[in-house]
């Protein structure tokens, strides 16, 4: 156990940030055209992720040809947390970065890896997940989206919702049954679909803050025909990618929440004093008291997610990972409900410009009640917190199912 | 930076795990609790003397003095082991209070002098520091030490001493007469035979307490570890503080993971309505809360260990944090735990009372989570109108 990096790592934190600093784009061009939803990448955002790509900062665990440069775990930790605390996205699309071109890379052929993969990570494709439905959330297996296999090519007649960046991305990771006298589990692919395929529909579903940015989407499938050669993997072997998927998203996830936890924190604890000196002596020992409460636990999500860190690069298991989306998501919503009821009357008016940019990024730019009701997306979202508790009751903790 | 323990610390801590596991069973702890005070520390001897034949005392005692000089992530590893068998040890008061205190204010010859026996032949010591009002502060010190030719003269009273009535050496902390707060103060090593203690009758027999009466007691120089008014007394004392409830705290998390395991198969056991009661969701849920409670807290219990390990400047911020954390884990489980078990775990018959008596014992002992918290909003800057006065440890 020890707290300190190696000099290497020291080393290597050093090497990135200087180029970092001499290739970033500036705040003024982010803040000019910020990315309208996680589907959506401005030209500053295509242009910096093909110079990440190229300058092998991409993905630096992976290959030099994929946009990394073999870099350990404890390498892309910093890198992880140095490009947080720098504020600029890696990708303006973090789930075809995070999950959809990992699980072509893994799962697809080389022509899906050439035309869907290597456009995310170069800067040139979005993408989306197809995953809930309106009878399939929490209980994904229960998907009812059709595909039928005729000759060579897919016929898909079905409904996605709650399709985050559906309204820009240029195609849709889509889950679909293919056998529908399966297990529901069994009977599951994934195919891939251009968005603009004919049939295919997109209504944007506005959130409750900031309606003028829709993230969230329903998307309509009528008759639309798609290649055979869209099918990633194996017919009916989708249900592997699903948690394959999640577990691309669950790997380095808890970097990027626990950076912006701190974030948020940080820009708390900056508020705090204004807040504090309004109030009487007796309500700021109750108001300090609870922000006091959050700072303990948004370090010891940190902590945790070292610990969790520490058992991975070990080649162990580490049920503290479990924990983190869980433990995170949490945490960040009491930070937005704390914040706005000790900031008092003040909490109730809109933030002038509009909440903007992407849904789950951190948004000094909406207020801190703006930013509780928008926490919920992290809560709801990629299995609600309720199915996290059931999941680590029974995978973590063996107790016996319901 | 890696937050897991190294192969070292790894099989350190399955062999206490492996020694406590038959040297200090639930059984064990019963006996003690079902002594009269004075009996159960002989009733505990036996483990005591064990753990110096392994050489646990001498874990961070440096090499110089007898000692193993292993630092503070190793001695976590120990007392989380200890504080998860509630065993019934004055290790805690020796090793975490007494121990550190010696060798950030003692000269070479003082450590020699008060460590090696530690380290070589099992005498214990502790620390007595907290009186009548509960705060294990130096500010709060009212003990005074006199100046009479070459010796020192204490005279008080500390509460809530650690094996206060067992331990051979005691480290008393004292003010000059007529001095207040940060000022005067001197930290001093009283034997045993030269003050009268009394046991206090606590809720949990398994970690004694007791006063320590200090009735003009003639202390001589050699045995003065810090002089009262030398300018680095308080930051000695708070060094000392912090690794001792740090220790707490980590101490705590073991506990608490004892109550969360116990209540886990507990729920995996009980079966109601024809299904173990830990199929129900509403358990399940209740389970899951439990398990982050504890693994929050482990969390920041070792990040305090390791700050201290490399005196890292958030030490007195992490240290503040993790028994807050601590404190707020005892809370939940001590809560679910026993209203999970149901009635069976209201009974004296079975073991969860030792730990649940435990955690709470040591949520109010070296500063509760509330006391904490006010500490943690005083570092954050959150206090905006602070009395002139003392500085948290």
């Amino acid at each position: 156990m020890r707290l300190s990096f190696d000099r290497s790592v020291e080393g290597f934190r050093q090497t990135f940030l200087a180029w970092l600093a001499d290739n970033r784009p500036s705040p003024e061009e982010m803040a000019a055209d910020p990315a309208l939803s996680s589907g959506h990448a401005p030209p500053w955002a295509r242009r910096w992720t093909r110079t990440m790509f190229d300058a092998g900062w991409l993905v630096p665990g992976w290959p030099p040809e994929r946009g990394g440069r073999n870099a350990s775990p404890l390498e892309q930790l910093v890198y992880l947390e140095e490009m947080a605390r720098a504020d600029v996205p890696r990708s303006t699309n973090p789930q075809g970065l995070g999950i959809i071109a990992p699980s072509i890379l893994d799962y697809g052929s080389e022509e899906q890896i050439g035309s869907y993969a290597m456009p995310i990570l170069r800067g040139e494709r979005t993408g989306c997940l197809g995953m809930s439905e309106p009878g399939a959330g929490s209980d994904l297996a229960a998907l009812s989206t059709r595909a039928v296999l005729d000759g060579d090519q897919f016929v898909i007649n079905g409904q996605k919702v709650w399709t985050s960046g559906a309204n820009h991305a240029d195609f849709c990771f889509l889950f679909c049954r293919t056998d529908p006298s399966a297990a529901k589990h069994k009977g599951i692919s994934v195919v891939l679909v251009d968005i603009d395929t004919p049939g295919v529909s997109v209504r944007p579903l506005p959130e409750l803050v900031a309606p003028e940015y829709p993230e969230l989407n329903e998307v309509f499938f009528t008759d639309v025909v798609v290649p055979a050669a869209n099918l990633v993997g194996t017919l009916n072997d989708g249900w592997a990618m699903a948690n394959g998927s999640l577990a691309h998203e669950r790997g380095m996830v808890w970097v990027s929440s626990v950076m912006a936890l701190d974030a948020s924190m940080r820009h708390m604890l900056d508020a705090a004093p204004g807040w504090l000196s309004k109030l009487r002596s007796g309500e700021r020992a109750v108001a300090a008291a609870m922000v006091a409460d959050l700072y303990v636990d948004t370090q010891a999500v940190r902590c945790l997610g070292y610990r969790g860190f520490g058992k991975l690069m070990r080649g162990g298991s580490a049920p503290e990972q479990a924990l983190m989306k869980l433990f995170s998501s949490e945490t960040r919503q009491r930070l937005g409900l704390v914040a706005a009821e000790v900031e008092g009357a003040a909490s109730v008016t809109v933030s002038p410009q509009g909440a903007r940019g992407p849904f789950l990024a951190v948004d000094e730019a909406s207020t801190w009640m703006e930013q509780y009701f928008r926490s919920f997306g992290l809560t709801i979202s990629a299995g609600s917190s309720e199915i996290q508790r059931n999941i680590i009751a029974e995978k973590v903790l063996g107790l016996p199912r319901s | 930076m890696d937050f897991e323990l190294t192969n070292d610390q790894q099989e350190l801590r399955d062999a206490v795990r492996a020694v406590l596991a038959t040297a200090c069973p639930p059984s064990m702890v019963r006996q003690v609790y079902e002594s009269k005070a004075d009996d159960g520390a002989s009733r505990a001897a036996p483990l005591w003397r064990q753990m110096v034949q392994l050489d646990w005392p001498a874990l961070t005692i440096p090499e110089p003095f007898g000692g193993l000089g292993l630092g503070y992530v190793e001695l976590a590893v120990v007392v989380e082991e200890l504080g998860r068998a509630v065993a019934p040890t004055p290790f805690v008061s020796t090793a975490t209070q007494f121990v550190p205190m010696v060798r950030q204010a003692g000269t070479s010859e003082q450590q020699d002098t008060f460590l090696r026996p530690v380290a070589e032949a099992g005498s214990t010591g502790t620390l007595a520091l907290a009186e009548d009002d509960g705060r294990w502060e130096a500010a709060s010190v009212a003990t005074t030490a006199r100046p009479v030719g070459d010796s020192w003269v204490l005279d008080g009273k500390k509460s809530f001493v650690f094996d206060g009535a067992t331990a051979d050496e005691v480290a008393v902390v004292a003010r000059q007469e007529g001095t207040s707060g940060d000022e005067g103060l001197g930290v001093f090593v009283v034997a045993q035979a030269s003050l009268t203690s009394r046991p206090a009758d606590v809720i949990d027999p398994s970690q004694p307490l007791a006063e320590v009466l200090l009735d003009n007691v003639a202390v001589p120089a050699d045995r003065m570890l810090v002089a009262p008014g030398d300018p680095r007394a308080v930051e000695t004392i708070n060094r000392a503080i912090q690794e001792a409830t740090a220790a707490i705290a980590i101490g705590m998390t073991g506990t608490c993971r004892a109550i969360f395991e116990i209540t886990l198969q507990y729920a995996k056991d009980r079966e109601q309505y024809g299904r173990p009661i830990g199929s129900f969701q509403a358990l399940k849920h209740r389970l899951v809360d439990m398990y982050l409670a504890v693994e929050r807290a482990t969390s920041l219990a070792y990040f305090a260990a390791l700050t201290i390990a490399e005196d890292d400047e958030r030490r007195g911020l992490a240290v503040a944090m993790a028994k807050a954390a601590a404190g707020d884990c005892q809370r939940l489980v001590v809560q679910d735990g026993l209203q999970l078990h149901g009635g069976v775990g209201f009974t004296w018959e079975h073991d969860l009372h030792f730990y649940l008596k435990r955690a709470k014992s040591a949520n109010a002992l070296f500063g509760s989570a509330l006391m904490q918290r006010a500490a943690i909003v005083s570092r954050l800057g959150l206090v905006l109108d602070e009395p002139a006065g003392s500085e948290a440890p």
